[in-house]
């Protein structure tokens, strides 16, 4: 019945701090355990393997003592984008992708060929499966941890001129800055909406929802601009200049388990690209 | 202008809010408890004054008076309107109530001042005469001349103007009652005083309902004929100012600041002067310390 909670359905960029095992862990190994699924998640080509991969992220939700539906509502507002995707592939693929698979269905020009059908399933399959991988990693990271995770794993690629700290950072802002743009989007839909602003109608309008959506992202735009300048005064006024001679509050600790996870996750990426799944 | 006065009242509120709870986030291990239990009401015609700290559920409150949030548990209406009904029409709630938030010209997108307050009409459907004459009524009741102020760009105005022109944009609508978050806040003193005169001036010559939400206490006791004093989503005091402002030691417990001229008088109590509690006014306090000093030898 809440129209404009948008933030309920972001589970991007919040920390649910329920202090388990994957939060407990070395953030270098999280990045690259996650970085390992996601290799995964991206490079599994069939049914069962998507099918394992799922199962495997309800595991990792369970690791991290995630609520389940709190993890799943960061699929509602993706369901529209998901569904488009699912027609438009189904729609215009045709013959044109693996023209040797069987027909499935057809009417007019429109042809479904059962290699389709398989590559929309597995389409979406990963879509839920990136989302989870990086929502869990999100919520059992904080955002100074992802920030030192990310520069100790980049201070190596400094002899080639990799700026390890300010790529960090970047990565951390941007992050950081998730909620804090829902929130400010949510504050200028009520704001309109008081002011005689219609939103909302069926999630299936597209061209209706998009045209309601100029008086929120124009002020949302000019916002995050100005946020950003703050920001660079705020960090200019205590004197920040980057990552040169800066020491950390918080040494990160490193113990030999917490590298289980990323082995583990390498076994599982190579044991779903070499298995012989059938489908 | 002294509305310290009670006024007589129609007999059906124009807004009721009966025992409302809220949560927020509801479903996700971020809830929480916003309103417990609050109860208010405004009648036709009357200035009410909504208090409280930060947290105290006061802009959520806000949020029940236009539709904004549709009440679970409790009841709210709105003129006719049962907003926990589920086909309450909430756009007619919407044009009735105007509810200007707190920093409103953030919500100013179009390029041209005139173009922006007309938003609101032009989502009615009205007709261009009619838009247009809303406008410039808008404009004229905050104080930008609409002939001088309607083809201006928004990024010119400066802070105070860019404020009237977004309050402009709610009172286009033509609502009943205007709830103002915070109006002043940010503003300079002098763009202070006056957005506070253009706003009563809206109560006197417009005969708009007004529901003032606000940290500045002396201009809430100047101009409130009601106040409610919400704490940790509850009303824990309503009545005048007077007798709100008068329990300063309850007032200051919740972490709340007194009208500065009643801190004042309140001071000359405690060194056993005879002042009068829930003192609210300069001249008020004047007429009684010019009292004081002849009264003495």
């Amino acid at each position: 019945m809440n129209e404009f909670e948008l933030l309920r359905n972001i589970t991007i960029g919040q920390y649910l701090p329920t202090g388990s095992y994957l939060h407990r862990m070395d953030p270098r190994a999280k990045i690259v355990a996650t970085a390992l699924v996601v290799g995964a998640v991206t490079f599994t080509p069939s049914l069962v393997g998507n099918a394992c991969l799922l199962a495997a992220c309800l595991l990792i939700v369970r690791l991290g003592r995630i609520p389940l539906g709190y993890a799943l509502r960061g699929l509602i507002p993706a369901i529209p984008l998901l569904v488009i995707l699912a027609v438009m592939q189904l729609l215009f693929f045709g013959r044109n992708y693996d023209p040797a698979s069987p027909i499935v269905f057809q009417w007019g020009w429109i042809v479904v060929t059962s290699a389709v059908v398989r590559l929309v399933v597995i389409s979406a399959a990963r879509f839920v499966e990136l989302l989870f991988v990086t929502s869990v990693f999100t919520l059992t990271t904080r955002t100074t941890e992802l920030t030192h995770g990310i520069e100790s794993l980049l201070a190596p690629f400094r002899r080639l001129r990799v700026p390890a700290h300010e790529l960090a950072l970047v990565v951390a802002i941007a992050i950081r800055f998730v909620p804090t743009l829902a929130l400010e989007g949510e504050r200028l839909m009520k704001a309109q909406a008081s002011r005689g602003g219609r939103f909302g109608g069926s999630r299936w309008q597209i061209v209706t929802r998009t045209r309601q959506l100029v008086p929120i992202l124009v002020p949302l735009f000019t916002y995050a601009l100005r946020r950003g300048e703050e920001l660079i005064v705020a960090m200019e006024a205590r004197a920040y200049t980057g990552g040169a001679g800066r020491t950390m509050y918080a040494v990160l600790p490193g113990a030999p388990r917490d590298w289980l996870a990323p082995a583990g996750a390498l076994v599982f990426l190579v044991a779903m690209l070499r298995a012989p799944f059938p489908f | 202008m002294s509305s310290l006065e009670t006024r007589p009242a129609p007999d059906r509120p124009l807004i009721q809010i009966e025992d409302l709870w809220h949560t927020y986030m509801v479903g996700t291990p971020f809830e929480r408890v916003a309103l417990r239990g609050l109860s208010l009401e405004v009648r036709s015609g009357e200035v009410v004054g909504i208090i409280g700290q930060t947290g105290s559920g006061k802009s959520t409150v806000l949020q029940y008076l236009n539709g904004l949030l549709r009440p679970t548990r409790g009841r709210v209406r709105v003129g006719e309107h049962d907003l926990g009904r589920r086909g309450a029409d909430v756009q007619a709630v919407r044009q009735m109530v105007g509810v200007v938030f707190q920093d409103p010209e953030d919500q100013v997108f179009e390029p041209l001042v005139g173009d922006d307050v007309a938003y609101g009409p032009r989502q009615l459907g009205l007709p261009f005469e009619e838009i247009r004459a809303r406008v410039r009524w808008a404009m004229d009741a905050v104080g930008l001349p609409f002939e001088e102020f309607k083809d201006r760009y928004t990024f010119t105005l400066s802070g105070g103007e860019l404020r009237k022109a977004a309050l402009a944009g709610v009172l286009a609508l033509r609502p009943r009652v205007l709830v103002l978050d915070e109006p002043t806040s940010g503003l300079d003193p002098r763009s202070r005083a006056e957005l506070w005169e253009r706003i009563r001036d809206l109560r006197t010559r417009d005969g708009l309902t007004l529901v003032l939400v606000s940290h500045d206490m002396d201009e809430v006791a100047r101009q409130s004929d009601r106040i409610y004093v919400l704490h940790d989503g509850a009303v824990v005091a309503e009545g005048t100012p007077r007798e709100v402002f008068r329990e300063s030691a309850r007032l200051e417990a919740l972490g709340l600041a007194l009208p500065e001229v009643t801190r004042v008088c309140q001071g000359l109590r405690a060194l056993g002067l005879p002042v009068p509690a829930g003192v609210l006014t300069v001249e008020e306090a004047g007429d009684i310390l010019a009292a004081l000093l002849e009264a003495r030898p």
